[in-house]
This record gives C-alpha cells, structure tokens and sequence, in this order.
C-alpha cells in the first residue's frame, strides 16, 4: 500500500469528519412522527424477518433480566425522551451484561444492557443514550448501514477479481489504494450515522422536560472511567480525540463537545430526575455493582463506585468498594477493603454479605479471631448462605474429646 | 451502541473463496436401531431456517418470502417422509414464559453440541485424536443432558428433531462475478447451502443420529427441491430405506 496515499484519505476523512458538527446551534426539534411504519423493498422485509427471530429468541433468552417494573420504568424514560407518539411501538429488554451499550434493531427491538444502566446517573443522561438509538431506528439505519456495507463489498469484489487479471504491480497498487479508501468511506459513513443519531437525541431532549445538557455529561464521564482504567493499569492516558480508521463511532471528546453545543441552554434549569432514577435502580445496583466488579477492571470500577458515592455512600456502595479491594487481594488492598466492609455494617448492620467479606479480609491479614467473628456473624445472619459449609471450615474447630 | 449489521459484514467478506470441501457426514449412536414401521413419536423443534441471497460480495441477503416457502414446504416434505419410515412427527407446541427460556436454552444446547459434533468429530481438519478414535471404533456418544425430558411435549413423545439450515443463493451479481473470475482462473464460490439435522432420545438426552452436510442440494424454496432437500437431510436416518428420492 502506499503510505502517504492512506494517510492521504484518513487525514480527509478526520477533516470532513471534524466539520460535520461545526454548526454551533442548538438541536432542531425533530419532524412530526410518522406513525406506523412496515418495512419496504426485499432488504428491508427480510432483516426485519430475521430480526424477528432473532428478537423471539430475545424474549425467552436466559441473560433477560425480567422484572416488569424496571421495563417499565425505562420505556417511560424512553417515551418522555423522544415523545409518546414515538415511543409506544418500541419493545424494551433488559440485558444482564455488563458494558457500557444499548442496541435499537431495525424492527424496533431496544436492548438496554446493564452495564449502561450501572453508568448512568440520572433519567436525563439515559433519555439520551436511548434518544440516540432510536434515532437510528426512526432514520432506519440500519437498512442504510447494510446497503452501504454490500455496495462497499460489491465494489471490492469486482476490484479484486480485476486486479487478479494482472500481474502489473501498479494494478495491485491501486486496487489496495482503491481497497482502503472504499473500506474508509464505509467506515466514514458509519460514523456519520452516529452523529446524526446524537443529532436527533438532542432534538428529542431539547424538545422533552429533561436537562439536554446530560449527553454532554455521558461522554465526559466515560473519558474519565476509560481515564481512570488506564491509569490503574500503568498505561497512557487514552487519545480521545483521534479516529482510528475502523472506528464504529466518532471519538469521545468530539461527541461531548459536539452535544453540549447541541443541547438548548435554557434546558439547563430543567430536572434530570436524579431522584427517580436512583429508586427505580436501587434494588438492581449491588448486583451491577457485583457484575461490573468481576470484569477486573480495577480503575474502571473504582471510577463507577466513586461517581456514585457523589450523591452519599451507602452501605451498597461501601460493600461493593470492600469487594473490589478484596478480589483484586493484595495484602495492601485487603486493610482497605476490611475498612470499607466495616463501614458498610455501620451502615447497614444487617448486610450479611459485609460481614463475609470483613471475616475473608481480617483472616488474611492475620486477624484472626476478629476475622472469625465476622463470619460467625454472617453465618447467623444467612444460615442457609450457598458457601456455609465452606466458611464453616474457616471457623474455630469445636474442642474433640 | 451499533446495529449489528455492519461489523460482521464487512469482515465476512472472503470474496474469493476457499474452494470448498465436498463436506457431509453423518453417524448414529452404537446399538441404537429405529426400526421402519415402529410407530415412534417424533416431536420436531421448530427448525431454523435462513433463506435469502449472496451478494456480489459475498454478503447474505436475507429473504423473508424465501424463508417462509422454505419452513412450509420443509415441514410438509419431513412429514411426509416420516410417515413414510412409520414414525409420527409431532410439532413442538408453542411454549410460554420459563419453559419457552428452557426450550430456547436446549436449541442453543443442540446447536452447539452439534456444532462441537461437526468441527471434532466429523471432518478433517481439526479432529481431536480422542475422536479419531471413536471414529475408527464406530462410537458416537454425545448427549445433551437429561434435562431435556422437561421440555414442553417431550412426556408425549420419543425422540426429538432439531433442523437447521442456511441457504444463500448468488445473486446475479455474484454469478457474474463467478464467470468472469473464472476466466482469469481464480474460483469465487457462489451461494451456500448448508444443514443439518439431529435425533435426541427424549429420555436420556443422548444423541442418537446426526447428519451434516455442507453443500446441500434441493432448492429451498419450491416443494420438489423441499422434497429432496428432506430426503438428503434424513438419508442416513436410523432405520430407514427411503430409497431414492
């Protein structure tokens, strides 16, 4: 390949790219709803056919979290987000899988994973996420995104059968040039969608009772969680204004600054309905928390805890900073996290969980007896815990006659 | 936060094709017989099927009309021969709630046992030397667990069928592709037509007989080629001699 032609193509696109949202208004209120839609033409009747199965298969997957209330909850997110017109046909599943994402299919079928529900902090951060991926479903994207990925294809194929014809290097030479500027301008495109998507969110958020500028807020603080994740890995701080050439979405700070500019600025006063989220969430947080503590990813989770500790520590928040420490388990992280358990029993005296924790922790760094305490104490409080019998050999042996 | 259309596609490209293996296998549990005639209940899974075209690229192209032709001239083409082995095929009910999660986690159970079946056991390439063995010794011992005696309509039947099958025809693009890479000798593969089919004893949930096949032949979407589609999908099926197609 020739090097300074591809850097050519990607310097073009990283400019065309950086002017797309130069315009510094605030977001237009999207156009009237048009109500109904059914799929047209071949390509669209049929990945809304197999979208249909596949969302059958959805509906009784074992990695559905099912509870009503919570489903319910985040469909009247979603409609006070884009608007009741909008929102009734939209389907919502919950997903138990820990990543920051959310997926609207061409059919309609809203995936919500949990891992983005972990991340959000209020109802107006989450109305734009879900604002967005409806504004790939209302501007059919997807169709868009297969047509334009076929004809991309189409065109490599004919390329390449072509160029196989000659030995001549310079043909094979721009048949690779031609290979990366078709694969750039797909990549390009797919961007491109992206932004038009975070286009129309902002115009649903201008246009609802939720703050607008809450999408803004979503990527800054995704900057800092990848931030922190680096950092606690001993690696560089992440580029967050450089697009790779295979990126599926542009980069974080553009997104941030380009959606700050986006929101309406008298919609600042407005609520982000912090309040409601946090209730609806609770009883589903220790289990994120636990989730998103298994990934390993020790800066991104400590990032997490801390963001949600803005608003008070809870016994919750205590437990799952004390398991955290506990599971990474160096000698120095297990004082911290038997302070972090004891923290969450002052608290929450009931939390048998803590108590656990704060018995494994104490153990470990040679507190013994306090340590068998704690666990003597989880015992009572959860007789019938799945691990009873282990930590039961972790106790004081009864004196043998 | 993508659609999921367009990763998998721009890297599934493989626009000039491996020239494919003539790809089919199938193998029965030992001891196991069906003997024509006996009246065994057969309770069919509802089978997935994928239709639609090749792109020029290589891409599929999904066709909701093909796919439906195809599920509907499938089931009357397995029946019929079915009734003619003496067995009955019996539909899977449509299930609710927790038994449609356990009857979606045994389909996912089949496909990757059968997938596993198919990638170590059957063809070359990437056989495990313990499976080797069992090929030279005639063994075929998979199971799919016990669990599958709860599933909705299994208490009224013997054995369960699972059915799969891909099929992706070349557009004419595609074809003209083919014909013109062949003049400069390089081989593009167009369309795939890809199944298989399995029997799983009820009771047990071992696997008794499991057929591959990587190039099938019958067109999908009329009946005949159902018909013959059907017939290579149960051909070595245990006990039967349905003879030519």
């Amino acid at each position: 390949m020739s090097p300074s032609k591809s850097r050519l193509i990607v310097a073009g696109a990283l400019i065309l790219s950086a002017f797309d949202m130069a315009s510094a208004a605030p977001a237009p209120v999207p156009p009237p709803f048009e109500g109904v839609y059914q799929p047209q033409g071949l390509d669209e009747v049929g990945l809304w056919h197999e979208d249909d199965e596949g969302e059958r298969n959805l509906a009784s997957s074992s990695m559905l979290i099912r509870d009503e209330n919570l489903t319910a909850y985040l469909k009247s997110v979603l409609c006070r987000a884009v608007g009741d017109d909008r929102c009734g046909a939209v389907r919502v599943y919950v997903l138990r899988e820990p990543t920051f994402n959310a997926t609207m299919s061409p059919n309609g079928t809203l995936r919500i994973f949990s891992g983005l529900l972990l991340r959000m902090r209020n109802e107006a951060e989450l109305a734009a996420v879900l604002g967005h991926e409806f504004g790939h479903f209302e501007r059919r994207h997807g169709l868009m995104r297969f047509k334009k990925t076929r004809s991309s294809t189409d065109i490599i194929a004919w390329a390449e059968v072509l160029a196989g014809f000659s030995q001549n290097s310079d043909v094979r030479l721009s048949y690779q040039n031609l290979q990366i500027s078709v694969y750039g301008n797909l990549f390009r495109y797919n961007r491109d969608n992206e932004r038009e998507a975070d286009l129309l969110s902002l115009g649903y958020l201008n246009k609802s009772e939720l703050r607008p500028q809450a999408a803004s807020e979503v990527w800054q603080n995704i900057m800092g969680e990848l931030e922190t994740s680096a950092s606690a890995r001993g690696l560089k701080k992440p580029k967050f204004d450089r697009i790779a050439f295979t990126a599926s979405h542009p980069p974080e700070s553009e997104r941030a600054s380009y959606l700050a500019e986006l929101a309406e600025p008298d919609g600042n006063s407005r609520d982000d309905g912090k309040e409601r989220y946090r209730s609806a969430l609770a009883e589903w947080l220790p289990v994120f928390l636990e989730d998103q503590i298994k990934l390993n990813d020790f800066g991104a989770s400590e990032y997490i805890i801390s963001r949600l500790s803005e608003s008070g520590w809870t016994a919750d928040l205590w437990h799952a900073r004390g398991e955290l420490y506990r599971t990474r388990g160096n000698q120095r992280d297990l004082v911290y996290a038997a302070q972090f358990y004891a923290n969450a029993i002052e608290l929450d005296p009931s939390l048998a969980a803590a108590y656990r924790g704060l018995g494994l922790s104490l153990i470990k760094t040679g507190e013994k007896s306090k340590g068998q305490a704690a666990l003597g104490r989880y015992l009572e409080l959860k007789p019938d815990a799945e691990d009873a019998n282990m930590i039961q050999f972790l106790m004081p042996k009864e004196p043998t006659l | 936060m993508k659609l999921k259309y367009c990763w998998a596609a721009a890297f599934l490209l493989a626009v000039v094709a491996t020239p494919a293996h003539s790809q089919e296998r199938s193998a029965v549990k030992q001891g196991f017989e069906l003997t024509a005639n006996s009246g065994k209940r057969i309770l069919m899974f509802r089978p997935a099927v994928r239709v639609g075209a090749q792109s020029t690229g290589g891409m599929f192209e999904p066709n909701a009309e093909w796919t439906e032709q195809a599920k509907q001239n499938l089931q009357a083409a397995l029946e019929e021969l079915q009734s003619k082995l003496g067995n009955e095929l019996i539909i899977a009910p449509e299930s609710y709630g927790e038994d449609a999660q356990v009857v979606n986690e045994h389909m996912a159970l089949f496909a990757a046992v059968s997938q596993a079946v198919i990638e170590y056991q059957f063809f070359v390439g990437n056989r495990l030397p313990t499976k080797k063995r069992d090929n030279k010794n005639d063994v075929f011992d998979w199971s799919l667990g016990e669990t599958v005696a709860d599933l909705p309509g299994a208490d009224a039947a013997d054995y369960g069928l699972f059915i799969y099958n891909r099929d992706a025809y070349g557009a004419t693009g595609r074809k003209m592709l083919q014909v013109v890479a062949m003049v400069g000798g390089i081989a593009v593969k167009s369309g795939e037509h890809v199944g298989y089919a399995g029997l799983v004893d009820l009771r047990t949930g071992d696997l008794l007989w499991l057929n591959a096949d990587a190039e099938m032949g019958g067109d999908v979407r009329d009946v005949d080629g159902s018909k013959k589609r059907a017939w290579q999908l149960l051909e070595d099926f245990p006990g039967s001699n349905i003879g030519e197609e």
